[in-house]
């Protein structure tokens, strides 16, 4: 069954996923991608009369961050007046989930907590071993070198090991809560559950603690001796060095002001929120050894509804590096690009995606005529905007580092783009077999990425002939694709020009810059580019527009995503920037959907409306977010909820992004306002 | 559930099933006014039902095959004219196979479906086929529907030593199941449930395993739940396996935990 969570949190070695209501969905360990250890993991409360879970309807719940950190609470009501105000924090050094529950009830209770798992350690259900040490008062559970373990403060006084699935259905652990008290049975083999109990006594209006300690080691005796160690620690100590590990990481990054708001109720708070948010987010989805991310947290690794998510993409990756490159954080850079190296194909190409550790993930891009080029283009235009920001003596041991790599992957580019465009491959959104633009942008982009790469290399030679061979594609694509409707079309796809218009197309100018606003009827194209996108994709959601990828797509509903709603803002932030600048000021009333664009306007006043226009979509996108500030994949077309992938790396970094252009746009008016 | 439920099998081009559900007035001889009035405009009576419904009023739900040429509209304010008639209400069986007056159905409290044995049997075919753990989740899948069961019993009647057995017997024949001969001393939670004509074993084909796990699980959660105390239900002869019947042998659940016994699964299987 497919869950989404609502909130994540974890450290190096952790990531946990948790539903809305505390209830933990994902426990991966140690990385970010395997192994998931947990089917189910949650608190219950036996009332005397019958169990009350947590994650049951009859509860309300609220879940927020605690600010500028990844630590979680989650506060949960019941009808009958029960409250459990939870508290989660992964250690900053050590894989080990700290949840604390306390308890109030209005009413006189008499019955019992208990917490409830059922792990499939090592991600799998099968060979699993369980067993409860009533000396240290440990529940372990293991499957070769994976131990996940639960300890708690105060001790447990009852527990269940049990079988999950079974004929012999009384011993399972879930099934033996329900009459108020548990078996006792301390070991068990196969598809196993498990469950600790405690005696819960409240007076009226009374409270109790329980501090839970969920933790993963790769040796039976590493894991005791953590429990160990962690129990001795007060948990004000490690609430307090948790927070400032989150606190000074957040530290480092680069200073964003957004002046020039006020007309917009509280918009700069919730944009500094959402900077810090991304920013501790895409800390999680990031392997700290490889130095690869997850699309997303998986939740459908059964592939039941999608391909899954908890992969590492180039396209995706190499995006959020830029991001955080950008926002403050160089180092995910340098691994990322050191992780390419390593995975780059014998071709020169990259894979459709992969593990984290670089072995290749399970695909259906296993052929050239399926692999996706654009993958291979992003790798190498990133490569260059990070060369062209490094100073010094790094920069030159950068190139020195990527060279091979950059020479390998431009020289596939050059063989999949003899004609100008792209020979068949698989379009970005993993769908359809064809010529795309998008995709022949990303190839022009990292053709003159490795031109500048080689020019700096000293091989000019190579320079010409890439740059060449970008300026023939560029030429190609617009000769082949540009409609006099005024914008590209998605490609070719059967042997047919399909005219369906696709966000994507806005790759041609942000983030390739096969467009340049400097040339003016490129200028003009990417303006009536941006003007069609936002006509023909947009979608009434949550009190504004969302865009979605494609006219007709029928993926997951064909809901707007967050992702080409951002890259249109972000296309929008940038064409502003790129204008001429005037002296310019701030519209008092923003244009309204309808009367945008339609007339020719002077730069001053394109600058105001496209500014306002991104911040209706910066604001569409901020609405779409989970309670806890998240970014999904999309945002349900009929709800307004977030969908699908939450939260996703991609929708990360262009959220960072649009904030750093808009801080731009936002100084540059301010500086203006001073001046004058 | 088959109070108020129409099936046949067949179909007549000359003719149309048409129910009406009649509200009357009970006074003496009322009823007989309304069977009457049908069966001297022709109207064959399939199935009816009465319900109760206060003491003034009653509710007759009739099928009926009438002439293709009827206008069931027409007849329906014909039997709305007769003097003990308040309401009527009609509907048309279009293909003749199933019809129900209530919609919903209702099986034993709550909202109930009709499904062809082999549609059910497909499912858990699927997951023997292809689930991990299938015997031990159509165990969890009974043992839910028996626990319910149960529960709904004991709401409604007296459920005892002496009758918890019959209910039973009584709700599988009613809904399909198959036939129970039940034997279960209730002191020592110990005996055999024999199935006859279980419709999964019926239907599922050969087999070298017993395949009525679901059904071991109902019995299970249905013992459990009257007895207050966890009761194992193992299937030890399966009709599916050539074996004449299906025979569930019911024992007290071991208590303290699962033994070594369990684990190792000896004596068990």
């Amino acid at each position: 069954m497919i869950k989404q969570p609502n909130v994540i949190l974890g450290n190096d070695e952790l990531l946990v996923t948790m539903g809305k209501k505390g209830d933990i969905i994902g426990f991966f360990y140690p990385r970010r991608d395997h192994a998931q250890h947990v089917e189910e993991s949650l608190a219950c409360i036996h009332t005397g009369e019958r169990l009350l879970w947590t994650n049951d309807n009859e509860w309300n719940g609220i879940q927020n961050y605690v600010e500028d950190t990844n630590i979680v609470s989650t506060k949960l009501y019941h009808d009958s007046g029960i409250r459990i105000s939870i508290l989660d924090l992964v250690h900053p050094d050590v894989p080990v989930l700290i949840r604390r529950f306390k308890i109030q009830s209005q009413k006189k209770l008499s019955g019992k907590f208990f917490y409830y798992s059922n792990f499939n350690v090592g991600e799998t259900s099968k060979k699993n071993s369980g067993f409860c040490d009533t000396d240290t008062h440990l529940l372990v559970q293991y499957w070769q070198n994976y131990h996940i373990g639960i300890y708690s403060q105060p001790e447990f006084t009852e527990w269940q090991i049990g079988k999950a699935m079974d004929t012999i259905w009384w011993t399972n652990s879930k099934y033996d809560m329900e009459d108020g008290k548990l078996q006792r049975n301390k070991e068990d083999i196969g598809n196993i559950n498990n469950a600790a109990g405690w005696d819960l006594e409240l007076e009226a209006d009374g409270a109790n603690e329980f501090v839970i300690l969920i933790g993963a080691a790769s040796s039976r005796r590493l894991l005791y001796k953590r429990m160990q160690e962690l129990s001795k620690l007060p948990l004000e100590h490690i609430f307090e060095k948790t927070r400032e590990h989150w606190v000074m990481w957040l530290s480092r990054k680069q200073v964003i002001k957004i002046p020039g708001l006020e007309e917009y109720d509280n918009l700069r708070q919730e944009l500094f929120n959402a900077y810090n948010r991304a920013l501790l987010m895409l800390y999680l989805l990031n392997d700290r050894e490889y130095g690869s991310f997850v699309a997303a947290p998986e939740f459908d690794s059964n592939f039941e509804k999608c391909g899954g998510y908890g992969f590492c993409w180039n396209r995706d990756a190499a995006e959020i590096v830029l991001a955080l490159r950008h926002s403050g954080y160089p180092e995910y850079c340098d691994m990322f690009f050191k992780w390419c190296i390593q995975t780059q194909l014998s071709d020169g190409s990259w894979f459709q995606r992969y593990w984290l550790n670089g072995d290749i993930a399970p695909s259906w891009g296993n052929f050239e005529y399926s692999t996706q080029i654009d993958e291979t283009g992003s790798t190498l235009y990133a490569m260059d905007v990070y060369y062209r920001i490094l100073e010094g003596l790094k920069k030159a041991e950068f190139l020195e580092e990527v060279w091979v790599s950059v020479l390998r992957a431009a020289e596939y580019l050059m063989k999949r783009t003899k004609s100008g465009i792209h020979e068949s491959c698989m379009d970005l959104w993993e769908t359809y077999y064809g010529i795309f633009t998008y995709t022949n942008a990303s190839i022009y982009a990292g053709l003159m990425g490795a031109s500048h790469l080689a020019e700096e290399n000293g091989e000019a030679g190579m320079a010409r002939r890439w740059k060449k061979r970008a300026e023939f594609i560029k030429q190609a694509t617009i000769d082949r694709f540009w409609l006099q409707e005024g914008y590209f079309a998605k490609g070719v796809i059967n042997e047919k020009l399909d005219k369906t218009i696709d966000a994507s197309i806005l790759g041609t100018y942000v983030p390739f810059g096969m467009l340049s606003p400097k040339d003016p009827i490129e200028k003009d194209m990417i303006q009536f580019m941006i003007d069609n996108i936002r006509k023909k994709l947009s979608m009434s959601v949550n009190h504004g527009y969302g865009i979605k990828r494609y006219e007709n797509d029928s993926y997951i509903n064909g809901n707007p995503w967050i992702v080409t709603t951002l890259w249109l803002s972000e296309a929008m932030f940038a064409f502003a920037l790129d204008l001429p600048y005037e002296k310019t000021s701030f519209a008092s009333t923003p244009p309204t959907h309808e009367n945008s664009y339609e007339k020719e306007e002077i730069p001053e006043e394109k600058v105001k409306t496209l500014t306002n226009e991104g911040i209706k979509c910066l604001k569409w996108a901020l609405a779409g977010a989970t309670s806890t500030g998240l970014l999904p994949e999309q945002v349900d077309q009929s709800t307004g909820n977030p969908a699908w992938a939450i939260p996703l790396g991609w929708s990360g970094s262009l959220i960072l992004n649009n904030i750093l252009l808009l801080d731009k746009i936002c100084r540059r008016k301010a500086g203006n306002s001073e001046e004058n | 559930m088959v109070r108020d439920l129409f099936t046949f099998a067949g179909f007549n081009e000359n003719s149309q099933i048409v129910w009406f559900k009649i509200i009357y007035s009970k006074e003496p001889g009322s009823l007989s006014l309304i069977t009457d009035f049908l069966e001297k405009k022709n109207a064959f009576i399939m199935f009816g039902h009465l319900d109760n419904i206060t003491q003034k009023t009653g509710e007759y739900s009739v099928f009926t095959e009438l002439n293709k040429d009827v206008d069931p509209e027409d007849f329906a304010l014909k039997i709305k004219e007769l003097e003990v008639v308040n309401e009527v209400e009609y509907g048309i069986s279009e293909y003749g196979m199933v019809y129900s007056v209530d919609f919903p159905l209702n099986v034993i409290g709550v909202r109930g479906v009709m499904a062809r044995a082999l549609t059910i049997v497909d499912i858990i075919k699927t997951l023997n086929q292809s689930a991990p753990h299938a015997e031990g989740l159509l165990t969890f899948s009974g043992l839910k529907g028996g626990t319910h069961a149960a529960k709904y019993f004991k709401s409604i009647l007296d459920l005892n030593d002496s009758n918890f057995a019959n209910v039973l017997a009584e709700l599988f024949k009613g809904v399909g199941w198959g036939i129970l001969e039940i034997e279960c001393d209730p002191r020592t939670y110990e005996g055999k449930i024999i199935v006859k004509d279980s419709f999964i074993a019926d239907v599922y084909g050969e087999s070298d395993q017993p395949v009525c796990a679901f059904m071991s699980g109902y019995f299970a959660g249905y013992l459990t739940e009257y007895f207050g105390k966890n009761i194992s239900v193992r299937e030890v002869s399966c009709k599916a396996t050539g074996k004449e019947f299906c025979e569930h042998i019911i024992s007290p659940a071991p208590s303290g935990g699962t033994s070594q016994e369990y684990q190792m699964r000896g004596e068990m299987r």
